[in-house]
């Protein structure tokens, strides 16, 4: 399993986890919305959840709604944003 | 009983000191953070009473960012917290027809910006913890509204619907929000009262006595205690039976 593959079941375990979500971690599809009609079916209490978990975590912080909406689209974004901030790519 | 770590604003008035004994009485396992600002002789005091057990840090709470260090000094020191107490406040009453602006800006930072930033500042630490309490001191006037209130009145009211509105935003996360409102207490300010006027207050008081710092911090040490882990949203009157 290469390394994104593991930072994608660490992150939907840490939702399952966080979330108190009644599915498992390998029922969540990487690019499900989180949030919306046909979505995981989060709200707005489960994503600061998120928020607080991803800084605790991996030290990603969401300053700001606008990047929260980007960051928490779906695991993929979240597993995204938080390898880019594990490892930023070289100049 | 575990360490619980217990953080008060407001720690060098009369309230507060009995906030803080209260919580230092109740276990040796307790730590109570003592918030002051301007003035903090009694709580220096206390402090040094109980050196392991209790400690002093200079706090605005109309600050964002002293929020975010205090928070950052306890969380350096515990790494967590239990029990948020939104204590702090002033008064500065006048009619509305003549009351500064000023005075509206003070009051109303002081005692409800304070508690927006003191919720803030902790509930990232709770929410993690996926615990804690926190305990906001409104006030009687939210409810009773008196004439040359209106800063005071609309601040405390203020109080009251943040600590609802927030109570159901974090109930699932196993944090409860409530609110205190205590009546005549034996504070500071009454004490500088002539005695016609304290009679005038007890007599509006069915118990005929104004309340006890001690019967206020006791009810807060019960809403901030593991079984009142069903308690959310409420508030609590401490008045005496005015209304």
């Amino acid at each position: 399993m290469n390394s994104i593959a593991t930072l994608t079941q660490d992150i939907k375990q840490m939702m399952v986890e966080n979330l108190m979500l009644q599915s498992s971690a390998s029922e969540i599809g990487d690019d499900q919305a989180l949030f919306g009609p046909g979505s995981l079916g989060l709200d707005s209490v489960d994503a600061l959840q998120l928020v607080v978990a991803l800084d605790k975590k991996y030290g990603l912080k969401i300053p700001d709604p606008d990047t929260a909406r980007q960051v928490l689209q779906s695991v993929k974004t979240m597993t995204d944003s938080v390898a880019a901030h594990l490892n930023p790519p070289s100049l | 009983m575990s360490l619980r770590v217990v953080f008060i604003t407001g720690a060098n008035g009369g309230l507060g000191q009995a906030i803080a004994r209260a919580f230092l009485a109740e276990s040796p396992d307790n730590f109570v953070w003592l918030a002051v600002h301007s003035r903090r002789d009694r709580a220096d005091e206390l402090a040094r009473s109980a050196p392991d057990r209790c400690r002093c840090l200079s706090l605005d709470v109309v600050s964002r960012e002293a929020w975010q260090q205090a928070v950052a000094e306890m969380l350096g020191v515990h790494a967590r917290l239990d029990v948020l107490v939104n204590n702090a406040g002033i008064h500065e009453d006048a009619l509305l027809g003549t009351m500064p602006a000023g005075s509206w800006d003070r009051v109303l930072a002081t005692n409800l910006d304070s508690v927006f930033h003191g919720c803030q500042a902790v509930l990232p630490t709770m929410i993690s913890q996926r615990s804690g309490r926190i305990v906001n001191l409104s006030s009687l006037s939210a409810l009773l509204a008196p004439a040359g209130q209106t800063n005071y009145a609309a601040a405390k009211a203020g109080v009251l619907a943040l600590t609802q509105s927030l109570a159901k935003e974090v109930a699932r996360i196993g944090i409860t929000v409530n609110a205190i409102c205590p009546g005549y207490i034996e504070t500071d300010a009454l004490a500088q009262m002539g005695e016609p006027e304290r009679k005038a207050i007890q007599a509006r008081v069915p118990m005929r006595r104004l309340g006890r710092p001690a019967e206020v911090a006791a009810a807060v040490r019960f809403l901030a205690c593991p079984e009142a882990g069903y308690i959310t949203g409420s508030m609590l009157k401490i008045d005496g039976g005015i209304l």
